[in-house]
């Protein structure tokens, strides 16, 4: 007896299961959407660029980024100097390079700490419910009552200046929203059968929620931390520039942009400021390109 | 209805409460107390712990914590907002002062942000796919993208020091005298800080746009021969832009945090700028009455957009929150 087409299709799929070729299959699919978006790729290649420049700072610069030289005061872009010297004579693009490293360490990693607190948070609170999620959503949403910038100036006039400290601030008002996402997500996820076989199989919570739970809410998770480096990294941009932020002593993009506070420098020395708000721009866009396009590839409900 | 009113009040009332107490007590943390920081440091070294003490039990400083919690919280109920530590100013003074200011600000570049955030995602919508939704979207990203006060920055080079239009900063000068005068002031930081917001409010009057353009009574609008504009205005611009109104108040913390680095950068006397300089100054009373005012602003702004919400749509009034 022949096979109908359809077995014959049922045949192919049980052999593709059986090599196991499915679960390779949906993640290229993700992959070759984001490599879709172009400009995700594109954010991607700058980002990446920029990111092994100021790793590779040293090897990419003769300058110290601290060194005073009075000879070479305020020089405009040249050959040596490629973004000029400063008002101490400091090459800018070396301090560029070196501020990348803080800058972009501190954005991402108050990203990445404060995703973890969250979902540390988020997915126990959500799959248990009860007091702790009580507690822990009011909690985030005192957080929630301030504006960003104010709450962040306000624990820095309290705790004074300090990378730790400004790092610690971010985690402290960041983890609040991947908290929220997390919460959200696990609360959907909590009804699904699958979670009730493994309730019914006896295993602990904690293995349910961070081993089998937490993988299936991770891709919105993923989209979140880009977009709160991006957020972190104008945060510490702005707080540093106001004098506020890093010690001015360590070289960040916001402690470079510092200088133009002063309108004579604003006016007469464009590169001191010029090309490092021009990195910190054309990084947070790269940043938020790679972001729309992790969106648009992982959530199918994102279409447009 | 009432119900609702009344559950939300019961969250407003308790919220602030823990949030000023929260709030006090961080900055009783603070390195030094108000007395140290009072005292020049070429003072410092004269001064005896004695006249410090004096100093002290003058400020009512002696007096256990939860004292002082009590004492300020019902003058602060009371309208007295203490004294600013830099020159003793009464804050409440400082505030009649650079309240208005700050309004001023935001609401023009509200008005602006608005205006424009929606025109402009209605266009993205309507035209769905194209060059102009694709360029306008990348646009929008990058506002976000840039530091409003390196926009800012670059806006006072190229029209206030290259050009000249415009003033490179402040409000108020002595020989203004019509309201023509201070026009040129605002128009900077107003435009800058619009700018930075409307990106927000473009991709929501987009989506919300795109929503309704989906919807059945749009068909039906366009099956019965309507025009192809007055589908779009009367039917689908009128009911996408409903919601987009109400976010406009969820945007208020957005507005608050970027119009204080605007001040900041356009010399603009409101109570952002204010708030930065209290900060560096160390001027704890000030510090904590500007945030708690901040607190207070978002707090019941949410409050009235929950209200309003559940006026518009009953579901919400029937859910848990």
């Amino acid at each position: 007896m022949a096979k109908s087409s359809l077995d014959k299709k049922f045949d192919q799929i049980r052999k593709r299961e059986e090599e196991k070729t499915f679960s390779t299959k949906k993640r290229s699919r993700i992959v070759n959407k984001f490599l879709n978006n172009r400009l995700a790729v594109l954010g991607l290649i700058i980002f990446t660029i920029i990111i092994l420049a100021s790793i590779f700072a040293p090897l990419l610069s003769p300058y110290d980024p601290m060194r005073v030289d009075l000879r070479s005061m305020r020089q405009p872009p040249s050959f040596d100097h490629w973004f000029g010297t400063d008002s101490t004579g400091r090459d800018v693009f070396t301090r560029v390079l070196f501020g990348g490293r803080v800058s972009i360490f501190i954005g991402l990693g108050s990203a990445i700490l404060s995703a973890v607190v969250g979902i540390a948070v988020g997915c126990y609170a959500g799959y248990k419910g009860g007091w702790i999620d009580v507690i822990a959503l009011r909690i985030s949403e005192i957080f929630m009552s301030f504006p960003q910038i104010i709450l962040v100036l306000l624990l820095v006039s309290i705790t004074g200046q300090s990378l730790f400290n400004l790092m610690a601030i971010f985690i402290l008002t960041g983890w609040g929203g991947m908290y929220r996402l997390a919460r959200a997500r696990m609360l959907s996820l909590r009804e699904e059968e699958y979670v009730q076989a493994l309730r019914s199989f006896g295993l602990s919570t904690f293995t349910i929620c961070y081993k089998h739970m937490l993988p299936n809410a991770l891709s919105p998770i993923m989209v979140n931390i880009t977009l709160s480096t991006a957020m972190f990294i104008l945060t510490e941009a702005g707080l540093s520039f106001l004098g506020l932020g890093v010690p001015l002593n360590i070289p960040t993009w916001g402690n470079i942009l510092n200088v133009a506070q002063d309108i004579l420098i604003l006016q007469n020395y464009w590169w001191m400021w010029g090309p490092v708000g021009i990195v910190i721009s054309v990084f947070v866009l790269c940043v938020n390109f790679i972001g729309d396009g992790l969106r648009d590839s992982t959530d199918p409900s994102q279409q447009g | 209805m009432t119900t609702y009113i009344i559950q939300r009040l019961f969250i407003f009332f308790p919220m602030l409460l823990v949030i000023s107490f929260l709030v006090y007590s961080g900055l009783e943390l603070s390195p030094g107390d108000a007395v140290s920081h009072m005292i020049s440091p070429e003072l410092a070294s004269t001064i005896t712990a004695e006249q410090l003490d004096a100093m002290r039990e003058a400020y009512g400083l002696n007096q256990s914590f939860l004292t002082r919690y009590w004492i300020w919280l019902t003058s602060m109920v009371q309208g007295d907002m203490g004294y600013s530590m830099a020159g003793g100013v009464a804050i409440s003074e400082i505030m009649v002062k650079t309240v208005p200011a700050t309004l001023e600000l935001s609401m023009v570049a509200l008005f602006f942000s608005t205006i424009l955030g929606c025109s402009l995602g209605v266009i993205s919508a309507l035209k769905r796919g194209s060059g102009t939704d694709n360029s306008l979207t990348v646009a929008g990203m990058a506002g976000v993208s840039i530091p409003e006060f390196f926009f800012g920055l670059v806006a006072i080079l190229l029209f206030a020091i290259e050009l000249k239009w415009l003033p490179v900063g402040g409000r108020l000068l002595p020989h203004y005298e019509t309201l023509w005068d201070r026009i040129p002031n605002i128009v900077l930081p107003s435009l800058v800080l619009a700018l930075m917001m409307t990106a927000g409010a473009m991709r929501y009057a987009r989506s919300s746009m795109l929503d309704v353009l989906a919807r059945e009574f749009i068909t039906t609008a366009r099956s019965k021969g309507m025009p192809e504009w007055r589908v779009n205005i009367l039917h689908g611009f009128r009911v996408a832009l409903t919601p987009v109104v109400v976010l406009i108040g969820f945007r208020l913390p957005l507005l608050i945090g970027g119009s204080t680095i605007i001040e900041q950068v356009y010399q603009w006397p409101g109570i952002g700028s204010m708030f930065i300089r209290s900060v560096r100054a160390s001027d704890y009373p000030l510090v904590m009455t500007i945030s708690l005012m901040y607190v207070f602003v978002v707090l019941t702004a949410s409050l009235i957009i929950d209200v309003l919400t559940a006026l518009i749509d009953p579901r919400v009034r029937l859910g848990k929150e």
